[in-house]
């Protein structure tokens, strides 16, 4: 106590306090006074130094005990003392307010518990006078010994056995966020946080305990799950969507913590539980109270950790599908909790659907989306660059949908790499425009699954639409499939025949010694021959003869093939396989037009004229019926075969070739995209070697066909050479019998005779021959042997 | 300024009264104005509260009517 002032005026405090009959002399009082002064004792129930909660409380204990006037009273003399201001006045009025308060609250007979004392006796003892250094003791009857040391007892057991409930809740509150409180522990055994059994507690206090710490189970699952993605983060294997996911939870978790710190507050708050007899104030919460606060936060809590346990293990896509799938709930509350947080999760997602959908990136650093994308050549973008990974895609994301979106951002990336046009950028945005979202980030969030097939909708309308411009008017697709037809499958007729006219003698020879510069310039002349040369120069460069492998013994026939270059982007429709199909009918139509063309040119030698029918004039009657019914039979069975190969041949052109390519043509225009122009061209060619019986199912008559090619053929060169022979023959014999007499006819006669029979022989042996094939190819009908 | 000075503390010592009386304090005038004085003076409001506990003569309250032994336990 430092001025003079401050100790007078205590001193006349403790004069005038000191009651009459006390054993203490006022200077041991003064001493004592002094050293509780200069203690700085604070009880432990305390209350912050703030005059409104002050002057509230002291309102509220008025209030309780009844006496509503007097708190009325007292509100209005605190007011009247805020308005007295100015010298003279109180300089701290919530010290006079604790003052007072703290009088009030603890009359005068209360025991002080703190004071360090310095000689301290544990029962009641009789005061020796004089004061024994200060020690305030106060005199006590010794007959009530007994009664004090029983109300001692009785404390002291009350309170070693029960815990109060105020412990009890703040214990409860601090296991809900997951830290040990004095009581509750966390129990790893049973997994789960728990009163130790050596505490006695009522029943129904631990039941509720157990099942508010619940809460706290629950959260550190949740909580374990956000640290150890966070923990991860650095590792780069957490994607972008867990990221988002755990963002989510933590905001929730921070709502969480709010809601706690409220109740924390609010448990450190006393106000009157109604009807209680005894004076000590319980606390605003109690254990049930607590329960009823906390419901909502489990509701919400149990959701998280059943979210968190279905999405351990997935990522991207999946997780998003997972998370989906628990938000098909009919409770509100579940349901507003769930739309909140899937918007955050799917935001990544969308994000990225948006960016393909418009600009055909893939900003996809954990493979988390459901579109992949495979480093590959540009012919080969279309069919194999990018495809669907089903894993990824979420549930609330259709299979359509996703084709679509495949689509989509496969036509622009096609436009940009293959086809080098840069006009798809208008179209991706005035597709945004129509829709109403923007192209830049951040425009579409989950629930709007609609507006995010809409726009995915309306990019797939407009860019198909800008890739079927650029492919048809660009490149000409139409065009160039127009010139495959013509020359690859010898629509062009006359160059055809030109074609074979010219390049027939080259091919007789063996394979191996024709040159195939020879033949493109054979072919270059064969287009100027005929109509071809008035086509486009674009169209007519890509055609080149083509050299197929060849073994030993091949003729130049079997190894020739036209191929037709089709470059960057229309090789995504005429890729090598489609092209080596390509070749195959055109092989198959070449060799039938090569036995068409043998048919022909052995009718030039074979057609009833003056020479055939003057042959023999001169012999007798026997050698020349003998002729006549050989040359008839050959007559015949030439004819024969001219009509199956022209039959067969129109079959071929008409029947298959130009109904498929009207067919064709009409679904070229109608098709909207890339997809389905290939499916259609995949069609038209299928149904061209079906129908030419080049397909599956036709192998057997193929072979017979092939057969009766072969057989065709060697008639041709048969029947050629037998009708050399007769020419020669016959010149022979006109030569020798316009300058011989007749002796020599014998000799001539003889001659021809031998000829004759050696020509009779082999015309025999031939038609024989030809009869057995036949048979055995009607045989082979009849009796298929695969 | 003096008159208005001892004005200003009369008023506001009758207003102490007055709600030291609805608190049932039983402290009288003279008490409480030389715990207001000690008060502006600096001193801890809890001590002196404790003080003025301890050593005015006990009253008729709810308390138990024998006068209660001294703390016998170090916290």
């Amino acid at each position: 106590m430092d001025d003079p002032q401050t100790s007078a005026l205590l001193r006349e405090l403790v004069l005038r306090l000191l009651p009459a009959g006390s054993p203490f002399s006022p200077d041991a009082a003064l001493r004592y006074a002094r050293r509780l002064l200069s203690s700085r004792l604070l009880s432990p129930s305390s209350l912050p130094a703030d005059e409104t909660s002050l002057s509230d409380s002291i309102k509220r204990q008025l209030a309780l005990s009844g006496r509503t006037s007097a708190a009325l009273a007292f509100s209005d003399l605190l007011h009247k003392l805020s308005m007295l201001s100015g010298p003279g006045s109180l300089r701290h009025r919530p010290a006079l307010l604790l003052l007072l308060k703290s009088l009030s609250d603890h009359p005068a007979s209360c025991v002080l518990p703190s004071l360090p004392l310095p000689a301290s006796k544990k029962t009641a003892v009789q005061s020796t006078a004089g004061g024994v250094g200060g020690v305030l003791m106060l005199s006590k009857d010794p007959d009530n010994i007994r009664e004090i040391a029983l109300r001692e007892y009785s404390d002291l057991a009350i309170e070693d056995a029960e815990i109060d409930e105020q412990t009890l809740v703040r214990d409860v509150l601090y296991a809900a966020q997951g830290i040990d409180g004095r009581f509750v522990r966390f129990d790893p055994r049973s997994d789960g946080y728990d009163l130790p059994e050596t505490m006695r507690v009522p029943r129904s206090m631990r039941t509720m305990v157990r099942r508010l710490c619940e809460l706290g189970w629950l959260f550190k699952k949740v909580r374990g799950f956000v640290s150890e993605n966070m923990g991860q983060l650095a590792a780069a294997e957490v994607g972008t969507v867990a990221q988002a996911f755990c963002s989510a939870l933590q905001d929730e978790l921070s709502d969480y913590y709010k809601l706690l710190a409220v109740l924390e507050s609010q448990a450190l708050n006393p106000i009157p539980s109604t009807g209680s007899s005894s004076g000590d104030l319980r606390n605003y919460l109690s254990l049930r109270r607590l329960a009823v606060w906390l419901a909502e936060p489990m509701v919400r809590m149990r959701l998280m950790a059943v979210l968190v346990d279905g999405c351990k293990d997935l990522r991207g896509g999946a997780m998003a599908g997972a998370i989906h799938g628990h938000a098909q709930h009919g409770d509100p509350l579940v349901q507003e909790f769930m739309g909140r947080l899937l918007r955050r999760v799917c935001s990544p997602l969308f994000e990225m659907v948006r960016s393909w959908v418009l600009e055909g990136e893939l900003e996809d650093l954990f493979s988390e989306f459901f579109i992949l994308s495979q480093p590959v050549k540009a012919e080969s973008l279309w069919r194999e660059g990018y495809r669907i990974q089903t894993s990824m895609l979420p549930s609330f994301i259709s299979q359509t949908l996703a084709q679509r979106i495949l689509r989509t951002g496969k036509s622009i990336n096609f436009l940009r790499v293959c086809c080098e046009d840069n006009g798809w950028a208008d179209a991706a945005a005035e597709a945004a425009a129509h829709v109403g979202t923007t192209t830049r980030r951040g425009g579409l969030g989950y629930g709007e699954t609609d507006a995010l097939e809409a726009l995915v909708v309306e990019a797939a309308k407009r860019i198909d639409r800008h890739l079927m411009d650029v492919i048809h008017k660009r490149y000409r697709f139409k065009d160039h499939c127009l010139a495959i037809k013509r020359y690859l499958l010898l629509g062009q007729g006359d160059f055809v025949q030109y074609l074979m006219d010219i390049v027939g003698p080259e091919l007789s020879g063996p394979a191996n010694t024709i040159s195939s510069f020879q033949l493109a310039g054979l072919l270059e002349t064969a287009i100027r021959a005929s109509n071809a040369q008035y086509d486009d120069r674009d169209i007519l460069d890509r055609l080149k003869v083509k050299m197929m492998e060849h073994g030993d013994g091949d003729r130049g026939w079997d190894v020739f093939s036209l191929e037709y270059d089709a470059m960057v982007p229309l090789d995504t429709v005429f890729t090598a396989s489609v092209m080596k199909k390509y070749l195959r009918i055109f092989n198959y139509l070449w060799k039938l037009k090569r036995v068409e063309h043998a048919l022909i040119r052995v009718w030039k030698t074979m057609k009833p004229n003056c020479i055939a029918s003057c042959i023999f004039a001169k012999e007798g009657m026997g050698v020349k019926v003998q002729f006549v019914s050989v040359l008839r039979r050959c007559q015949v069975l030439w004819n024969e075969m001219n009509h199956f190969v022209t039959n067969f041949q129109y079959y071929i052109m008409f029947e298959v070739l130009e109904v498929s390519w009207a067919r064709f043509s009409e679904e070229m225009d109608v098709t909207k995209d890339m997809d389905g122009l290939l499916a259609a061209h995949e069609k038209y060619l299928s149904s061209i070697m079906e129908k030419s019986l080049l397909g599956e199912k036709s192998q057997g008559i193929v072979r017979t066909l092939f057969a009766l090619f072969d057989l065709i053929l060697r008639f041709r060169s048969h029947a050629e050479m037998w009708f050399e022979r007769i020419y020669e023959l016959q010149i022979r014999g006109r030569g020798k019998s316009r300058s011989k007499a007749k002796d020599e006819f014998s000799k001539t006669n003889s001659w021809l005779e031998g000829g004759r029979k050696a020509m009779m022989q082999l015309a025999g042996e031939f038609i024989q021959k030809m009869g057995e094939d036949l048979d055995k190819i009607a045989a082979d009908q009849l009796y298929p042997t695969k | 300024m003096e008159a208005e000075a001892a004005r200003n503390a009369k008023e506001t010592l009758e207003l102490a009264f007055q709600i030291s009386n609805i608190l049932e304090t039983g402290l009288d005038r003279h008490t409480l104005s030389l715990l207001i004085a000690l008060l502006d003076r600096g001193v801890n409001p809890e001590a002196l509260a404790a003080l003025v506990r301890e050593l005015s003569p006990p009253r008729q309250s709810s308390c138990a009517p024998i006068p209660p032994v001294t703390a016998p336990r170090q916290p």
